[in-house]
């Protein structure tokens, strides 16, 4: 262009603020949408909602046959931790598959912000990990009898919102070592498993050894579940506040670390030749 | 019938057992030379004996931190059998030689029980990771109230788990996504078969169900050979059961078989 330098008009033509919102949204919709290119609805549904049910049923059956504690214990953790797949795996997905498909070249070609980028892909497993969370306390409500008064339900779903926002931050995380290691979804696999042990979901947490529970105030979930419990216990927000701050804490803290570890690998992959080399 | 003949009835015959035999010795060599495998063989049972013993520890039961222990590792057992069933067949397909395994003069169930079977065996090995996890890290006492029982009750529930394997992997070859189903039939099958907690305070209407599971018999042999008990009918049920799903998996593999040469969809994801 005449009168205007080559950087000049490389920062004239650099995406607006505007326009990254934008991309946000439509972004996460369009790789969401893409995801059905190697699965199916049926499958994928099946996948999203069968396992956390299932796991609801089995750890109340355990809960029974142990008499750990009452039902509402595992309705409560095992509903707020179902929102961990679609957020770990999710968040794997987003990042690891762009790898594992030879697109991630194309990913990184792009002028668009790399939070931008990853952070439209999490989006909407946020989302599913929310839905996934109402249809297991759905499911307790029909098949267990499970109750809560309504003016809980909304402080419910604040804690729901902020558990699969950090959860899929932590799947944004693993999904950047997808970028430097070939079997990302191993761990992925360990830390969904995990994530059963160091929240409390399952075991109380006053029943677990002092490094596990320090193990899990640094996770996902934990912060979530307690408030979770004390919300559906009689508690007001006011005393939950402090839990969904330290989520939301772990949330942010997991999602700056993953945009410095995509940004890392990103620059190692360039350096070394080997971002598309499995 | 000629000598010669005859002679090839025989080898057939033998040649059906040499084939499991290889099958099988083969997949094993296999899995336990992926670092993953042999990764997700040693942590995943650390992680389940880990929840299994708390759950127990916390609920006051410390006289059966060893049945806590084996249930965990029956859970990744059945686990690696379901994967691997699933994953088998999306393996070969995806490897572009189901079609040829399907055209091969052997029936397909020689081809997929030594598949099903080496996952069994592999998931024995996490059961025996997952007790010796237990006994090293989590003070889990390594006591048998019938070590035999137990010694036997390993292979007869490897063994059963694998016949079973393969009625699900026939399931699965009409299936393109079968990894997505397997994922959510981990959860039922070990409440169903009491790998845990017994099934005791199940629904009346599940108890069949459960019966009819040879995870289930497994599970209550290895029990009672841990904490006491009668083990070995059990184990005979078990076995029997076992053979049922075999003799289901045969049929429908020859079902399958004839489907997909029908249909000429084998192939397609």
């Amino acid at each position: 262009m005449v009168g205007t330098t080559a950087v000049e008009h490389s920062r004239d033509t650099r995406p607006s603020g505007g326009g990254s919102l934008r991309f946000l949204v439509v972004g996460g919709i369009l790789s969401y949408r893409a995801l059905f290119n190697w699965t199916t609805p049926t499958m994928y549904l099946g996948t999203l909602f069968g396992s956390p049910v299932f796991q609801l049923l089995f750890f109340v059956h355990v809960g029974r046959a142990l008499g750990i504690a009452d039902d509402n214990f595992f309705i409560v953790g095992n509903a707020v931790l179902a929102a961990s797949v679609a957020g770990i795996f999710g968040g794997t997905m987003a990042v690891a598959n762009e790898r594992r498909y030879g697109t991630l070249g194309s990913v990184l070609l792009s002028p668009r912000s790399r939070a931008v980028v990853f952070l439209s892909r999490g989006l909407p497993y946020v989302l599913n990990g929310i839905l996934v969370s109402a249809v297991v306390l759905g499911t307790a409500a029909v098949f267990l009898g499970w109750r809560v008064p309504l003016g809980v339900a909304a402080g419910l779903l604040v804690v729901l919102v902020v558990g699969a926002l950090s959860c899929t931050a932590f799947g944004l995380v693993l999904g950047s070592l997808g970028l430097r290691l070939r079997d990302v979804f191993l761990i992925a696999n360990v830390a969904s498993t995990l994530l059963l042990v160091v929240t409390g979901v399952n075991v109380p947490a006053d029943r677990l050894p002092g490094w596990i529970r320090s193990l899990g105030e640094f996770l996902p979930m934990t912060h979530a579940v307690r408030a979770a419990r004390d919300l559906t216990g009689g508690a007001g927000m006011s005393r939950v506040l402090p839990d969904l701050l330290l989520e939301l804490a772990v949330a942010v803290s997991c999602t700056l670390l993953a945009l410095a570890m995509l940004r890392l690998f990103e620059w190692e992959g360039r350096r070394r030749a080997s971002l598309d080399y499995m | 019938m000629s000598a010669v003949a005859a002679a090839g009835v025989v080898r057939r015959r033998g040649g059906w057992a040499r084939l499991l035999w290889v099958g099988t010795r083969t997949y094993v060599l296999h899995l336990f030379r992926s670092p993953v495998e042999v990764l997700i063989t040693l942590i995943m049972p650390l992680i389940f004996t880990l929840l299994a013993v708390y759950l127990f520890k916390a609920a006051d039961r410390p006289a059966q931190l060893m049945q806590a222990a084996v249930g965990a590792g029956l859970m990744r057992m059945w686990t690696s059998v379901l994967m691997g069933s699933g994953a088998a067949v999306q393996d070969q397909r995806w490897m572009g030689v189901l079609e040829p395994l399907v055209a091969s003069p052997r029936p397909l169930v020689t081809v997929f029980l030594p598949i099903t079977l080496a996952h069994s065996i592999v998931g024995s090995a996490s059961l025996l990771a997952a007790v010796g996890w237990g006994v090293l890290l989590f003070d889990v006492p390594l006591t048998f109230a019938d070590p035999l029982a137990f010694l036997v009750g390993v292979p007869v529930t490897v063994l059963t788990l694998g016949m079973f394997g393969l009625l699900l992997a026939s399931a699965f070859v009409l299936l393109p996504n079968a990894n997505a189903l397997a994922n959510a039939l981990s959860y039922p099958i070990w409440m169903l078969s009491g790998m845990l907690v017994a099934v005791d305070i199940l629904p009346g209407w599940t108890r069949p169900l459960s019966a009819a599971l040879p995870p289930t018999w497994g599970a209550d042999a290895l029990r009672a050979a841990v904490g006491g008990g009668d083990a070995w009918t059990p184990m005979a049920v078990a076995l029997a059961v076992g053979l049922v799903h075999l003799g289901l998996g045969c049929l429908a593999m020859v079902y399958v078989e004839h489907r997909a040469r029908v249909s000429a969809t084998l192939a397609l994801v």
